[in-house]
């Protein structure tokens, strides 16, 4: 540090802390997003293109005219847009309720003094390393047994609560509420419920969007599961329809990548609008230091 | 990342804070309300989450066919388990697509953020959100592209490849080793970006007089990245290496939505842990040896866990 | 949701039912039923399902197509647990072992008896054949072969599914590369060029000698898939996995079995001799190739008549069809059944008992040259007079009848499906030359001890 303030004091040109950013950093940066992103390009040139101009050498690598013939193709093998509506409504509950779940108990575990409070945070936390894949031959069971074979409560039972929902939230509420806050709140005489939707659940409004996202995606996103128990195409989800259109004969190329665009696409406009927010989203939850 | 519903076997992308601190709780609230607010938690993970758990136990300790007979049969899962070469076989693909995919992995994220976190940087959060991208994408509708991508006659990488000099196409799917690289790609696209932010979130938190004093003693760019970053990043690199550890021992999608199949190919070469699990439940319909395997993963993940946990102790102490 | 969605259709389709039903059968009343259907490939072909529609207005067939082994293995066995199920599902001849073990997942048909509902179906669609009421599978046993029928038997001997038609197998191949290689083209003359499937692989060899080194390199062959001679061979003998001991499972007998040795190492000869191509069946490459002429030869179930038409129309005049190396194979066929939690079995069992019908199936074969597994047509006319003119007019219908006949019962057993992928997993290692034959062949016997135990 001396030497520091010496060469301070000798009055060495400063180095400007921040260099320009190289071409180097740049190319790398380019080509990084450009591989981000080449697959949604390429899904699309597939699905716009005759087999055979994919399978020339070196092939078409320009968007073709059949996209909306592929589109039509797709529709006739499956409900796609019963599909779409399914995930949608699936995941849009699935999130509303493990944020809702997470929030409360996250909340708990952060300002609450109960007793076993610690023994319960610990077991939560511990569960999480049990591969999820362990119960999964004993839920279909109780699925089946239940009735709720082939139809969406399958999807959306099971997925209510979470470990790392409640976890995530314990953490989002101890970092972003000060104790000071809630104690003075509860001096006034707020009660722990009052205290609770009018102080806590602003707060945490936009980490609960972000969770609630994570949620979405992962509902949206998973086949097997949905593979297991749903087996009217009316049920479909858009993974399981999408797997759907491989099971023909034939390897058909363009209707494959066709539905996996279509299936694909709505998250990508979601992205548009919220991309900032989950960005910010990873960017909080990730360690600091 | 470990984070999983344990029904929905997707991968959830928030990550993990690590500590967890000794929170104390405000004295002035009523704790009782606390079991109140868990309860609903409690409940429904109770019955979905771990009575699975544990009924997968004892299912173990059974010949359990799903339409037919279910007879006790001790141990015998675990002893046929344990001289399973396939399970073995399933064992060595994880471990070889976890260290393919992880270790470059790594590099280029950190890299990436050091690139990210410069402040002269233009269009920043356009080249954050990009990055993104990969990562909300499902695995089925990308394995559709990579399979396409990676084919072995009309694939535009054996193109790009012959270009290069290649003699011949590569097989990514038959072969083992191409095979596995092809994995680690796809597991590497998604997760490169969304590991790039966690880091540059770590790398914006050091302090910047470390740099400053640095560069006044003449550090260049490299020399501050060696000596200042990368030590600052030790504990989000062991973060970023346990959740990936773990979700690499439970790798299964891409392998399974690649390889097409469960049994992993004719050599097996894409069969890893998960996916021997489903395809002896629900190919084979041999749910006691499922469950048995199930209980072999747990432990697996539990030990290489420990290790971890084990090793990062030893770096923290070493830091003090 | 379902609903929401189908809800106008269904009612416009009762409304026009209801119209027509008060015209023609005034007793009948119209409920709009939807029978849903799970299959695959092309089972069940959707010309007929049109036809259905116009025969049953009220009634939608709602078709799900899955992959085999997700179909028949995964999905059968989650809805069967779940007590839960289509109303049709189609069991394809390798499963057909595994699923005779639980026929508590199935209707018996036995007990079904066919309604008035296709009595008239002539009259509707001419070309239909009208199916009497009150017709059980016991009363229509007779129209089937034994031996298919037999795959459809439950261990309970009721009657688990009907079958749909017969893969018999031949060679396709095409007269013009055979003429650029120097070889015959004319039907009877290349069916003696092959009397056995060693002369095959030589024939094959010679094919591959006049071929360029250009043909060479950009990977042309003699057959498609050397793989594939394995499965024909087998279904060539009496024999594969299981003997017929006369108990409801058989006796395994993979690892003794000298034909199973014998098509194994044929298959590992022809792999060494290169005389096929690297290409998958069904796979867009194949695709390709059958246009391209990459390959001179395919051994063609009965029902992929249709699929190369339709795939390489371009094609048409330069296929021929001629005898099988050692005579006729099988390859394929598969039941329908009636999974026991069905919601519409009445209604599914008029559209099996009409669908499998004689007449029906010799309609079949003509459209999409799917075989019939009726054997009172083997005999008829319009069957062995019946020539593709794509196939260069050769008389289809007379040459895979007189393989058919030749075939002899072979008895497939519970874990016939989980065998097979394991032999053909052994072969692919030996063609990806990642194992030797014997070293592969001991590999499938210590995986198959696994598959076979409890």
């Amino acid at each position: 540090m001396s030497q520091t303030v010496a060469n301070r004091v000798i009055g060495r040109r400063k180095v400007p802390r921040w260099q320009k950013v190289s071409p180097f950093g740049y190319f790398a940066l380019a080509l990084i997003s450009f591989i981000s992103v080449f697959p949604f390009y390429w899904m699309f040139v597939v699905a716009s293109n005759t087999t055979a101009e994919i399978s020339k050498s070196p092939p078409s690598l320009i968007p073709g005219p059949r996209f909306f013939i592929v589109v039509e193709h797709v529709l006739q093998v499956v409900p796609f847009g019963l599909a779409l509506w399914n995930t949608l409504l699936v995941g849009t509950v699935v999130a509303v309720a493990q944020v809702f779940f997470s929030a409360l108990a996250g909340f708990a575990f952060a300002k609450l003094h109960f007793k076993g409070r610690k023994f319960l945070i610990l077991f939560v936390i511990g569960t999480m390393m049990l591969p999820s894949q362990l119960g999964i031959i004993p839920l279909f069971m109780m699925i089946s047994q239940w009735g709720l074979f082939d139809t969406l409560y399958a999807l959306i039972v099971p997925a209510l609560v979470t470990a790392f929902g409640v976890f995530w939230m314990r953490q989002i509420i101890d970092a972003q509420i000060p104790n000071e806050l809630l104690e003075a709140a509860s001096i006034d005489g707020g009660s722990v419920l009052r205290i609770y939707w009018s102080i806590v659940l602003p707060v945490i409004r936009q980490s609960s969007f972000v969770l609630g996202l994570f949620s979405f995606l992962g509902i949206w996103n998973d086949f097997l599961w949905p593979g297991l128990v749903l087996s009217s195409p009316e049920h479909f989800t858009a993974q399981i329809a999408v797997q759907q259109l491989k099971a023909s004969y034939v390897i058909d190329y363009a209707l494959n990548m066709g539905g996996a665009f279509m299936a694909t696409s709505p998250l990508l406009i979601l992205f548009i609008f919220v991309g900032r927010r989950l960005v910010s989203g990873v960017m909080d939850g990730a360690v600091k230091g | 990342m470990s984070a999983q519903t344990p029904t929905s076997p997707w991968r959830s992308k928030a990550p993990k804070p690590k500590k967890v601190k000794g929170v104390t709780g405000i004295a002035s609230l009523n704790g009782k309300w606390g079991y109140l607010f868990t309860a609903p938690f409690f409940v429904m993970f109770l019955i979905f989450g771990l009575a699975p758990i544990v009924y997968s136990t004892y299912i173990a300790f059974f010949h359990w066919d799903p339409l037919g007979d279910q007879t006790f049969n001790g141990l015998e899962n675990f002893t046929n388990l344990l001289q399973d070469d396939h399970f073995w076989n399933a064992l060595r693909n994880t471990l070889n697509i976890w260290a393919l995919s992880t270790f470059p992995q790594m590099a280029m994220s950190i890299g990436l953020a050091a690139v990210l976190r410069n402040k002269k940087l233009k269009f920043k959060t356009f080249w954050r959100t990009i990055l993104l991208v990969p990562n909300i994408t499902s695995v089925i509708a990308v394995a559709i592209v990579f399979g396409q991508l990676f084919g072995r006659d009309f694939g535009l990488i054996n193109l790009f490849l012959s270009y290069l000099g290649m003699p011949h196409h590569i097989d990514f799917i038959e072969e083992t080793i191409p095979g596995h690289i092809a994995i680690a790609t796809m597991i590497t696209w998604r997760w490169v970006g969304y590991n790039a932010l966690i880091f540059l979130a770590s790398m914006l938190a050091i302090p910047e007089d470390l740099y400053e004093s640095a560069s006044l003693d003449g550090a260049s760019a490299w020399q501050q990245f060696i000596y200042v970053t990368l030590p600052q990043l030790k504990n989000t690199i062991t973060f970023v290496l346990i959740v990936g550890t773990i979700g690499g021992l439970q790798v299964f999608a891409e392998p399974l939505t690649l390889g097409g199949t469960m049994d992993g190919g004719s050599t097996r070469q894409f069969s890893t842990l998960t996916l021997y699990l489903y395809e002896q439940a629900f190919i084979n319909n041999k749910w006691g040896y499922a469950a048995a395997v199930g209980i072999l993963i747990t432990f697996i993940v539990l030990i290489v866990s420990g290790i971890n946990f084990m090793i990062t102790r030893r770096l923290a102490s070493e830091e003090q | 949701m379902a609903k929401m969605w189908t809800a106008p259709r269904v009612l416009a389709v009762a409304a026009v039912a209801a119209l027509s039903v008060a015209t023609v059968t005034p007793a009948k009343a119209a409920d709009p039923v939807t029978i849903t259907i799970w299959t695959f490939g092309d089972v069940i072909q959707r010309n007929f399902v049109q036809e259905y529609k116009l025969l049953h207005p009220e009634i939608t067939l709602e078709i799900k197509k899955s992959d085999l082994d997700p179909l028949n293995g995964t999905n059968m066995v989650t809805a069967c647990t779940a007590h839960n199920g289509p109303d049709i599902a189609a069991v394809e001849v390798s499963y057909s072992g595994y699923w005779r073990s639980y026929p508590s997942c199935f209707q018996d048909l036995r007990q079904m008896k066919t309604s008035s509902a296709n009595a008239n179906a002539s009259s509707v669609v001419p070309a239909s054949s009208n199916i009497a009421a009150n017709l059980s599978a016991t009363s229509i046993k007779k129209d089937y072969l034994p031996w298919r029928w037999a795959q459809g038997v439950g261990y309970n001997d009721s009657v688990i599914g009907l079958p749909t038609d017969v893969g018999g197998l031949e060679v396709a191949y095409r007269t013009d590369l055979f003429k650029k290689a120097g070889l015959p083209t004319d039907r009877a003359k290349v069916g003696k060029l092959w009397p056995t499937w060693d002369k095959f692989i030589a024939v094959g060899k010679q094919y591959l000698g006049k071929l360029s080194a250009k043909d060479k390199k950009a990977g042309k062959g003699f057959i498609d898939n050397s793989g594939t001679i394995y499965a024909a061979m087998l279904n060539q003998g009496t024999s594969k996995y299981y003997l017929n001991d006369g108990t409801d499972t058989g006796k395994l007998i993979y690892d003794k079995n000298p034909a199973v040795k014998k098509a194994w190492d044929t298959t590992v000869t022809a792999l060494q001799a290169g005389i096929g191509t690297r290409i998958g069946q069904f796979s867009s490459d194949w695709n390709t190739g059958m246009s391209n002429g990459t390959f001179a030869t395919i051994l063609a179930p009965a029902w992929m008549m249709d699929y190369i038409k339709a795939q390489a129309p371009d094609t048409k005049g330069k296929w021929d069809i001629a005898d099988m190396p050692g005579g006729g194979g099988n390859q394929g066929g598969t039941q329908l059944t009636i999974p026991a939690a069905a919601k519409h079995k009445q209604e599914a069992w008029d559209f099996m008992a009409w669908y499998l019908a004689p007449a029906q199936q010799l309609r079949m074969f003509k459209t999409y040259g799917l075989f019939p597994s009726t054997p009172s047509l083997y005999t008829d006319p319009s069957l062995v007079g019946f020539k593709d003119p794509f196939f260069n007019n050769a008389p289809v219908g007379k040459i895979y009848a007189s393989g058919i006949v030749k075939l002899k019962p072979i008895f497939e057993g519970k874990l016939e499906r989980a065998i097979d992928t394991a032999f053909g997993a052994g072969l692919s290692r030996v063609a990806a030359k990642k194992m030797t034959s014997a070293k592969s062949w001991a590999q499938v016997m210590a995986d198959l001890k696994k598959v076979v135990s409890n």
